[in-house]
């Protein structure tokens, strides 16, 4: 998965060189291993490095490329072969006569290489994407012109891909999209194609979605879009609302830990107009006219996955029959799925190709599907029945922060509306919950746990009910950003067979919120880890003992269980962060990861 | 001349706002349900700024997080003071992003467009600055300036000579060359202030112009101002009456204008809120409670049947059911000082809570995160994480 840009025309203060960098930089959170751009004019300019967009950058002269008005540009995560200016797109035939991007997995790659090999074609990459300008070339060498050569090379090739290609010569690009996102942008002067609004929203904020199967050819003229068959399609222009200067960094060392400090307000805008204190109601715009009573399937993948399980132990709670699944696993265990029942796919970029095969099954299947994402219009919006967003404004940080509490929040919204439960108590707890956030932020220790533990030789989290999908979520932040080794459990899990890896030097983040049953047999479990010497790091909100059998707590204000794990991922956030920072990790663009996945 | 560029500077606490000073700096204290800083954004960009700095420092991420990279459209930048040593020493801080004619303003301090574009309108490059002054009865707590035929003779800080002096409203046009003088001294004596650079351009004999105006200028001293800075607000009409969309009002409460309720609010039956009160985000008042001429800050809950009178609260404040802010006036005792007969009910900093039935005496200040048992009477001033039993 990777990202994809491309302009033809040019406005007066833009050339397309300046368009595609720019709007490379933009995408850089779909990958970040490679990059490459391709200027169309009588013959093509092909440039690109391994290593981040700054690689690129140094590589090429802006100036003297700004006689092209006709290109494409690639940000890389590799699935085909190792980062290398080999493997970094465009791709090309021998002769230079195509470049070609590519975002997706062609699953019959190996038997057209194959093929082409065959016919003595040599490649020059790993890639699976070399076999598409190679067919193309094929297909001009027949006779064929340039959309001709292009559709019938597509035709051809089996998998998830949005591909764009330019010809020497030609002042167009054509593009085509399946399983992989593909979004138009119409500008006074230029047309724009890419993987997502961000890379062009500088230039327009008109966009076209394109839907799977379609073609389309942005020209000089402007833009064309037609199906398989080559019939013209109708398409919807949409105006989105996109502050393209949402995406700074404000003051901060790292996007992550500016998107940790936007919480409150994200959580804020999760919540506005949908709960109502003085009715004791929650009312979800989207599903007004869903009526639940069959069985609920969360699927997703990643943090999203960790939310799913959030969701559809809450709905469990409140008597709705509930499960969530790893999307991928999902397909693959063929969960049974008939009219009554909902799939739920979380997804905060709703690209991810995971979570909308499996939707995609369960629809085929029958099943009514619903969308929780953060970003209107994307791919998942148009498979499901319904969706419900989650308002958490953009997130550019790979490891998802504010996006995971907004998640918590829209699915206990959503189990409370699934399930007909909701009292004036509930949404006076709900509504505390921004305020809370902001009173961990203020006053969290973190920094100095981090500052204690950075160099132990692994970090466990350990909780039970809601806490369980936090302290999941808390070691794969772990993870994602400080590199280090961390694994959630389960609290009750851990005698099982983990504590055998428990030390002194293993810290364990255990979250015990209230004073329930649940805290209590938690407790039990500390002890445990603490008989084994293992430093104990609690967090809490101080209502039960738990502090007695603690090294460290880290404190968070009381209120229900639901808020208090929203409230103890901050804690956790923070530490990851902390760890990180001081173990000097790249935090936005950590090795080997990418925002959105949209490969399966 | 048309100057495009502002430095706001915002990296102070303001001590003496303690205790609401306790998570953000001055600039972020409410004036009306808005922080200060906001207003003074608001004026500047209605004067035709487009491109902001803004100098943080103590208590920034509450600058940063609520800010964003972005106000209406115009980009902001953040310099970081890490220390903070006078007002000469954060502007020195972002010497970097100036080489043009640079206005600097306070971000601590209202003041209207019509100071921001005079001073714009006088300034042009014969002077190396040109300062906005207005007409102030009574200038012995802030900056004093003595101007001849529209030009600066001398500044004096808390003048007390009864010379006639015009008031600094902290409004600058700067020339790079002057920022460089004024930033490139020595300070004297740990701090140093943008008044002290000026003196020193005055001994240099570098012209600095006035500008002066009768605009509104409002600067909360203690936490107790931001009562008049809302009034004032109203009065000077920068402020409409208004009750967001987003915030939701029941049908048997009653709403007396002026008021500003904020997005998420809730007002309960029979209720009573206003004149002269300002509900700041998600703020909650229970059913039959009264709330008159205060100033609430987002996320506070006011129990059923409570009244509160010349109010000042911070974020997350619990005020319980039938608990009581009587109103001003009364004596307000802040260390060893005491201010006699100020128009303050009680100050109740962020996240302080009582149980219910309590009775604040007029003047009572309440620390961040107390905790106050129910029935309690409480005056004087009570500091932070005290339980009060």
């Amino acid at each position: 998965m990777c990202g994809i840009i491309g302009v033809v025309g040019e406005t007066e203060e833009t050339a397309a060189v300046d368009v595609l960098l720019d709007g490379l930089s933009q995408l850089e959170y779909r990958g970040y291993d490679s990059a490459g751009i391709a200027l169309a004019n009588t013959e093509l300019n092909v440039h690109k490095a391994q290593g981040e967009l700054e690689a690129l950058e140094s590589a090429v002269s802006r100036p003297a490329l700004r006689g092209s008005s006709t290109g494409i540009g690639h940000t890389r995560w590799s699935t085909h072969g190792p980062p290398s200016d080999a493997n970094a797109h465009p791709h090309t035939d021998a002769d230079e006569q195509v470049a070609v991007v590519h975002n997706g997995i062609i699953e019959n790659y190996q038997a057209l290489r194959d093929e082409l090999t065959a016919a003595g074609v040599e490649f020059a990459s790993d890639t699976d994407t070399e076999v598409v300008p190679h067919l193309i070339a094929s297909h001009l060498a027949a006779g064929d012109d340039p959309e001709r050569a292009f559709r019938r090379a597509v035709d051809r090739i089996e998998g998830s891909y949005a591909i764009a290609a330019v010809f020497a010569g030609e002042d167009a690009i054509y593009g085509v999209r399946n399983e992989s996102p593909l979004v138009l942008g119409l500008g006074d002067d230029a047309s724009y194609l890419a993987s997502d609004v961000p890379a062009f929203i500088d230039h327009t904020d008109r966009v076209v979605y394109l839907e799977d199967g379609e073609f389309v050819r942005l020209g000089p003229d402007g833009v064309q879009v037609t199906d398989a068959d080559g019939t013209r399609v109708e398409t919807t222009v949409e105006t989105v609302d996109w502050d393209a200067a949402d995406t700074g960094k404000s003051g901060y060392d790292h996007y992550m830990l500016k998107e940790i400090h936007e919480q409150p307000t994200a959580l804020r805008q999760c919540l506005r107009g949908r709960v109502d204190e003085l009715e004791g109601d929650i009312s979800l715009e989207s599903l007004a006219d869903l009526e639940q009573s069959g069985p609920v399937q969360f699927v997703a993948c990643g943090t999203s996955y960790h939310a799913a399980l959030y969701g559809a132990a809450l709905c469990r709670e409140h008597g709705v029959r509930a499960t969530a699944s790893i999307a991928s696993e999902y397909t693959t265990d063929r969960v049974p799925v008939d009219e009554d029942t909902l799939v739920v796919g979380v997804t905060q970029s709703g690209e991810t190709a995971d979570t909308l095969r499996a939707l995609r099954e369960a629809s085929r299947a029958g099943g009514r599907t619903l969308a929780v994402t953060n970003t209107v219009g994307s791919s998942i919006t148009r498979v499901c029945d319904h969706a419900l967003y989650i308002r958490a404004g953009p997130e550019i940080g790979v490891a998802a922060t504010k996006t995971f509490a907004s998640q918590q929040l829209a699915l206990t919204l959503l189990a409370a509306s699934l399930s007909n439960t909701s009292s004036h108590r509930e949404i006076e707890s709900l509504r505390a919950v921004p305020d809370q956030v902001q009173t961990v932020l203020d006053t969290s220790q973190a920094k100095a746990i981090a500052e204690e533990f950075v160099n132990a030789d692994a970090f466990f989290f350990i909780g039970r009910g809601l806490a369980y999908p936090v302290a999941l979520e808390g070691a794969l932040k772990f993870k994602e950003i400080t590199y280090e080794h961390a694994e959630g459990f389960a609290a009750g899990e851990l005698k099982h067979g983990p504590l055998a890896l428990v030390t002194k030097d293993t810290p364990v983040f255990a979250i015990v919120t209230g004073d329930g049953k649940r805290a209590r047999k938690t407790i039990s479990n500390i002890k445990e880890v603490e008989a084994r010497d293992a430093p104990v790091i609690v967090v809490t909100d101080g209502e039960s003992e738990a502090e007695r059998y603690a090294d460290h707590v880290l404190e968070i204000p009381a209120t229900d269980e639901r808020g208090a794990t929203v409230l103890a991922n901050v804690q956790l956030q923070l530490v990851s962060y902390w760890v990180a920072n001081l173990l000097g990790r790249s935090i936005d663009k950590p090795r080997n990861l990418a925002k959105s996945v949209t490969v399966e | 001349m048309t100057i495009r560029s502002a430095i706001v500077l915002a990296g102070g606490e303001g001590m003496r706002l303690r205790p609401l000073t306790r998570h953000r700096p001055k600039p972020m204290l409410p004036a009306g349900t808005k922080p200060i800083l906001e207003h003074v954004f608001d004026q500047l960009i209605d004067a035709g700024i487009t491109d902001l700095t803004v100098v943080v420092g103590y208590g920034r991420t509450a600058v940063q997080s609520h800010f964003g990279p972005s106000y209406r459209d115009v980009p902001i930048e953040y310099v970081v003071q890490e220390t903070q040593l006078g007002s000469a020493h954060a502007l020195a801080a972002a010497t970097s992003t100036i080489d043009e004619t640079t206005l600097v303003v306070n971000g601590d301090q209202l003041v209207d467009s019509d100071i921001i574009g005079e001073t714009m309108k006088c300034h042009d490059s014969t002077v190396g600055a040109t300062l906005g002054v207005i007409s102030y009865a009574d200038v012995t707590d802030y900056g004093g300036v003595l101007v001849d035929d529209g030009t600066v003779t001398e500044i004096v800080e808390n003048p007390t000579d009864g010379r006639e002096y015009r008031l600094n409203a902290g409004v600058y046009a700067l020339e790079p060359d002057a920022v460089e003088i004024m930033t490139g001294i020595e300070p004297e004596a740990g701090e140093f202030s943008l008044v002290d650079g000026l003196s020193t351009l005055l001994e240099d004999g570098i012209p600095i112009a006035a500008a002066a105006t009768d605009g509104m200028w409002i600067d909360a001293t203690f936490p107790w101002d931001l009562l008049e800075v809302a009034e004032t607000l109203f009065e000077s009409t920068t402020v409409e009456s208004h009750v967001a969309d987003a915030a939701r009002v029941h049908d048997t409460a009653t709403v007396i204008e002026p008021v500003l309720i904020a997005p998420d609010c809730v007002v309960g039956p029979g209720a009573v809120v206003g004149p002269y009160t300002c509900l700041g985000e998600n703020v909650t008042v229970g059913a039959n409670a009264v709330v008159e001429h205060s100033v609430i800050d987002s996320d506070t809950r006011i129990g059923a049947n409570a009244t509160v009178i010349d109010c000042v609260t911070g974020r997350g404040v619990g005020i319980g059911p039938d608990s009581t802010v009587v109103g001003g006036p009364g004596d307000v005792h802040v260390g060893e000082t005491i201010h006699r007969n100020e128009a303050l009910g009680a100050l109740i900093a962020d996240r302080a809570v009582d149980e219910g039935g309590v009775t604040y005496a007029p003047g009572t200040i309440i620390g961040s995160e107390v905790s106050i048992r129910a029935g309690t009477t409480v005056d004087g001033s009570i500091d932070s994480n005290t339980e009060v039993r």
